[in-house]
């Protein structure tokens, strides 16, 4: 199961799920990470953490832990 | 009497997610008196006032901090949503004005849709549509107004067209009232699951489909061809982020140079703050002595006089000559965020700040921890974990904060012998590196011990938008700026004043007219010998000698105790108290007298040199870490809620100061430096 934490440069992929084992699942998918989106990873920060995300014609930057609960499909 | 206002005048609430155009619309609308509501027992912020006279309907305007969704995920959004549900002190609100930003529909439209599932009265405003433009499409609002069973309207936040037809709509809608039908929201997000989410969001995105439509241009062919040039996925053309900004961050989030642009940016605006603001910080300070000057001498030498000019007058100046300071930080921290590039700077820096118990957002208030730790603390507000705001409160007394400077300056000259002028420069950088290195050790030891010290768990979370990068709009920055700056002076204002007052009092009774030889001096030393005879027999000398103990070990003695004390004012009033003590009465050049004084100087137990190199740089190291400013004290204790954080501030920087001086100062006798 790949999730956008494993997303490389510049890759495209959509969403399938979101892992609710993580506290701050509902904030991801309020912010608009939900099924059927497709996302790409844009930018990385120094420490290739946190990532930035663009999803729904926006910019979000979140940390790699929460990353890794968006399962893509 | 509130409740009866609420009654008689329709209350408006604005409501939306961040970057939203929220903040633009509620300038548009407010009239000139707004001020601030606390929520009680909380720092959470709203802003109320009348709409302008010129729009003519009379309402209650209050604007509620920006919020993504009505299920919170942090205390202070909890109180957010559960006051925009019945304000304690406004009640339910008539009308909830709903911002979502067009081209963000699908992400935008989930607050309108809880909102409107509450059963609340909603009017949505749309913002950026020129965003929405750009990409050849637009909002039906006809349908999206049937679809949403709301008013929706459309307003430009840059040019303000728009808002005569939201305020007519506003109007129909608050005439519509009926006062036995107000509306009666109930909550019901707390438990959303997951899937319910989900289906919310499948329901907005077939809303935005329904509604989004190219623009109708009589040339149909030319006009399909021009949106498949600019767009050509048809099926979600508002999918694509801004390209501008895309590209901006590949150089400014880069791998490798993207942590220095940061330092960078952050030097420059950092030391430009300094440098804009020592004139005007000048100007304010003259302004004020020479108002000191005038009113004693009008007054002449009497009690009362020196009331008003030491007192009243200095006091007041020492609140206001930060006030340029303060501005300025705000205007280019108002103008760095306005940019979009303040987002991007707290997403580089999370990950280390993470390590150390805070967060990325925590980078900002520290920052401006070194301008002054008033407006920083009340900047921390943006860090949603209350555990990592807490603690970010807690260390930001660590930042070098500018009243300090003043203390440095006189310290590293007293230790800079005259041919090496450039020593200098060098002591006073490595103060600011020592500083910096010491908070972050202080951090991670307060961080360790958390648990003691600060009672909230939270789950630590880092999800920030990055907005698109634009040109900010200097109106409203200025315009923020202003707000904050009268904020500041209305909070620490009054407490500085009064505690300027008690240091006065402190430092000038009992003893106030003392009786003296005055054989042979003229007025001006008359004077001045009659304040240091007061001051040398006054209360705060009483409380030095009190002191005079736990000085000892420090070699010092009880005149730099009572200075020390002094300082609770505003650190800088140390040098001035100096002063006073040890006479200095050259005017003109404070300083160089001043250390001509402190070489000369011994201490009164032993008859050895007080100053001594080992003595100064203890004294400087107390600087760096001691609590000394009751204004910060006091923002503290408003801003968590309460008085153990900044007691426990106090005890520990104080308590470490003190330890770290006596070690120092030991140390440096061990190695045979005096």
């Amino acid at each position: 199961m790949r999730t956008a934490a494993e997303l490389k440069h510049g890759e495209k992929a959509r969403i399938s799920d979101i892992n609710s084992d993580n506290p701050s699942y509902k904030r991801l998918i309020e912010i608009g990470f939900t099924p059927g989106q497709e996302i790409e990873l844009v930018n990385s920060s120094v420490f290739n953490d946190p990532l930035a995300f663009s999803v729904r014609g926006t910019l979000i930057a979140i940390r790699r832990n929460e990353a890794d609960c968006i399962i893509l499909s | 009497m509130t409740l009866d206002v609420a009654k008689q005048i329709p209350l408006i609430t604005l409501v939306g997610p961040p970057n939203s155009g929220k903040t633009t619309l509620f300038n548009y609308l407010s009239g000139k008196n707004f001020k601030t509501v606390n929520y009680p027992g909380s720092t959470v912020e709203y802003y109320t006032c009348k709409m302008q006279d010129k729009f003519n309907i009379e309402v209650n305007l209050l604007d509620s901090p920006g919020i993504i969704s009505l299920n919170p995920n942090s205390p202070d959004e909890e109180v957010t949503v559960t006051s925009l549900y019945n304000h304690p002190e406004f009640g339910v609100p008539d009308l909830v004005i709903a911002t979502a930003d067009a081209s963000q529909l699908s992400r935008h439209l989930l607050l309108t849709k809880q909102l409107l599932d509450s059963g609340f009265n909603v009017l949505l405003v749309l913002t950026m549509k020129d965003l929405l433009e750009k990409k050849g499409l637009r909002v039906n609002t006809d349908k999206l107004s049937k679809l949403l069973r709301c008013d929706v309207a459309i307003v430009n936040g840059r040019t303000g067209s728009g808002i005569d037809e939201l305020v007519k709509k506003i109007d129909k809608n608050i005439k519509s009232l009926k006062p036995t039908s107000k509306p009666s929201p109930i909550y019901k997000f707390k438990a959303t699951d997951k899937t319910s989410l989900f289906s919310l969001f499948e329901e907005i995105e077939n809303l935005t489909k329904a509604v989004i439509e190219p623009i109708e241009i009589p040339d149909l062919d030319r006009a399909n061809k021009e949106i498949k040039i600019l767009n050509p996925v048809l099926e979600e053309p508002t999918m694509q982020p801004d390209l501008f900004t895309i590209k901006l961050d590949r150089v400014l989030l880069h791998k490798r140079y993207g942590l220095l642009f940061f330092f960078l940016i952050m030097t420059t605006m950092f030391t430009s703050i300094f440098w804009l603001a020592d004139p005007f910080m000048t100007l304010v300070d003259d302004f004020f002595s020479y108002l000191a000057q005038t009113s004693s001498q009008l007054l002449g030498n009497t009690w009362y006089s020196h009331l008003i000019s030491d007192g009243l007058i200095s006091g007041t100046g020492s609140v206001l000559v930060f006030l340029p300071q303060i501005l300025i930080l705000f205007l280019i921290l108002g103008l760095l965020e306005d940019t979009g590039y303040l987002a991007r700077g707290a997403m580089m820096i999370d990950k280390p700040l993470s390590k150390i118990g805070l967060n990325g957002k925590s980078f900002v208030p520290m920052l401006s921890g070194f301008a002054c730790a008033i407006p920083a603390m009340l900047a921390a507000r943006t860090i949603s974990n209350r555990r990592e705001r807490l603690l970010t409160i807690f260390i930001i007394p660590l930042m070098s904060c500018s009243a300090r400077l003043p203390v440095y300056v006189l310290l590293v000259a007293f230790l800079t012998p005259s041919d090496k002028p450039w020593l200098g420069g060098i002591l006073l950088a490595s103060i600011y590196v020592f500083s910096i290195i010491s908070s972050i050790i202080v951090v991670s030891i307060i961080n360790k011990f958390s648990k003691t010290f600060i009672k909230a768990e939270d789950n630590s979370s880092f999800i920030l938008e990055l907005p698109a990068y634009r040109i900010p709009k200097l109106k409203v920055v200025i315009k923020n700026s202003y707000i904050n700056a009268l904020h500041y002076i209305k909070k620490a204002g009054p407490i500085i004043l009064l505690l300027s007052l008690m240091i006065w009092f402190l430092t000038y009774m009992p003893n106030h007219s003392p009786n003296i030889d005055t054989a042979g001096l003229n007025e001006e030393e008359i004077i001045q010998l009659e304040k240091s005879e007061r001051l040398a027999t006054s209360y705060a000398a009483g409380l030095g000698k009190f002191i005079q103990p736990i000085m000892t070990p420090l070699g010092m003695d009880w005149r730099i105790g009572v200075s020390l004390i002094a300082a609770f004012a505003a650190r800088e009033v140390f040098v001035s108290s100096l002063a006073l003590i040890f006479r200095v009465t050259d005017d003109q050049n404070i300083q160089s007298s001043l250390l001509t004084a402190m070489q000369t100087a011994t201490n009164q137990n032993t008859g050895e040199p007080l100053f001594t190199t080992s003595t100064v740089i203890g004294l400087i190291v107390f600087f760096i870490f001691a609590l000394q400013c009751i204004s910060t004290i006091a923002v503290s204790r408003k801003e968590t809620g309460g008085w153990r954080i900044p007691l426990l501030q106090l005890l520990i920087f104080t308590s470490t100061a003190y330890l770290l001086t006596f070690i120092t100062v030991n140390l440096l006798h061990m190695i045979g430096i005096n």
